[in-house]
């Protein structure tokens, strides 16, 4: 008797470290939640690759992303989703205005299409009108190949998964990239103001960290 | 007799187990929460069940002497069930592979734990495991069905859904089984008593 509780303890002991790694110590459930924290505990290095922008030809992210002078807000799309994006895209409208607001260049925002075969230039383009998106301060741009988009979506932990109807579900969220190009932190796209209000407070931290 | 019907046993068990751990099984499986969850997990714990099976007597033996009551098993049971309950296994199994081999490994665990504990437990502590393991099962079922956001990333909001449902539906009928079996011992064990004989 004695044998078996001691075999029990241990399992039980087993089980709760088990537990707490896999849910970083009881603080998340989900895949998205662990992306989340990760991120906070550990910047992710933007990836050096090159994307088709809607404008301005191809271009290296560290460019898009400001190279050392802004903060960007990214988020991930694909032209032709009749939902989530959508809804996203609105969300991105309301943070436009919002940015019109502040001084210039600071804070931007850049929507990158993980659908590449579909959304070449002329597509982005439509859709950067459609959006009635602010040239200066939100721009489109899609990974240049299939290389580049599993370059970018792997170390931020975007998952793109075929939703069966022909078009993609994806995690959703806003990735706030500080002036060095480190994803730092991740928020829902229903948190867009303390995503734009932690990003006013990388800008003037001056150091983006 | 019982010779053969063990290395069945363990043919049974050593197949499924390399069948389920075969690529294309394993992708078929995962490709779906709900074959992933609802099939794949219970399999593997089928595959472990029939490997402990056909373990030969001696070491069923030595194993019961730090299994008491089974409660040992039992308690590697119910937390291996606890964790893969937890959302994120579903993704991390995905991309991860050690959690791939700790979840195989554990399930199968589990369910060698579980044919080697049941028997041996009696009905009180089975109700007590059931008791932690079903509304837990059902809980989950709850939270995934109930969920207006899909809670894995690489899984659809309809499969969510089926999981959801159907992990409550398991957990209910897994429990009216268990009562019925049970029942009919007590009752058993009461008749036998009252003619004086030997229970079976």
């Amino acid at each position: 008797m004695i044998r078996t509780a001691c075999v029990s303890v241990v399992f039980a002991v087993l089980v709760i470290v088990a537990g707490r790694w896999l849910t970083h110590d009881f603080a998340v459930w989900t895949a998205e939640g662990a992306r989340r924290w990760q991120v906070q505990q550990a910047p992710v290095v933007a990836p050096p690759i090159q994307l088709q922008t809607a404008a301005l030809g191809v271009q290296p992210l560290a460019d898009l992303l400001g190279q050392g002078r802004q903060v960007t807000v990214l988020s991930f799309f694909y032209t032709r989703c009749p939902s989530i994006c959508l809804s996203l895209g609105n969300t991105l409208q309301q943070m436009q205005l919002a940015l019109q607001q502040q001084p210039p260049a600071a804070v931007q925002l850049l929507s990158v299409s993980f659908d590449p075969v579909h959304d070449g230039p002329h597509a982005l383009q439509a859709y950067s009108r459609q959006m009635r998106a602010d040239p200066a301060l939100w721009q489109f741009a899609t990974p240049v190949d299939a290389a580049a988009l599993h370059a970018l979506l792997t170390p931020f932990g975007v998952v793109v998964i075929a939703d069966g109807q022909g078009g993609f579900d994806h995690n959703a969220a806003l990735l706030i990239i500080n002036r060095q190009g480190q994803l730092v932190r991740i928020f829902d796209d229903t948190d867009h103001e303390a995503a734009l209000a932690f990003a006013w407070h990388l800008v003037q931290d001056g150091g983006g960290g | 007799m019982i010779a053969t019907f063990h290395r069945h046993a363990a043919w049974a068990g050593l197949g499924l187990a390399l069948l389920l751990a075969s690529p294309p099984l394993r992708s078929l499986l995962e490709a779906r929460m709900a074959s992933h969850m609802l099939l794949q997990f219970p399999l593997l714990m089928l595959a472990g069940a029939c490997l402990a099976h056909a373990a030969p007597p001696a070491l069923q033996r030595r194993l019961a002497a730090w299994n008491a009551h089974g409660i040992a098993g039992l308690t590697l049971a119910a937390g291996v069930l606890a964790l893969s309950m937890v959302p994120r296994l579903l993704d991390l199994a995905l991309t991860h592979r050690p959690t791939e081999v700790a979840k195989f490994t554990l399930l199968m665990l589990s369910g060698a734990a579980l044919h080697l504990s049941w028997r041996a437990a009696g009905t009180v502590l089975q109700g007590f495991f059931l008791g932690n393991t079903l509304p837990m099962m059902g809980m989950a079922g709850w939270l995934y069905g109930d969920a207006p956001v899909r809670i894995c990333n690489a899984y659809g909001f309809d499969d969510q859904q089926t999981v959801g449902l159907a992990l409550s539906w398991t957990a209910a009928a897994i429990a009216a089984v268990w009562l019925v079996i049970a029942t009919r011992g007590l009752i058993r064990a009461e008749s036998a008593q009252q003619t004086g004989e030997q229970a079976p």
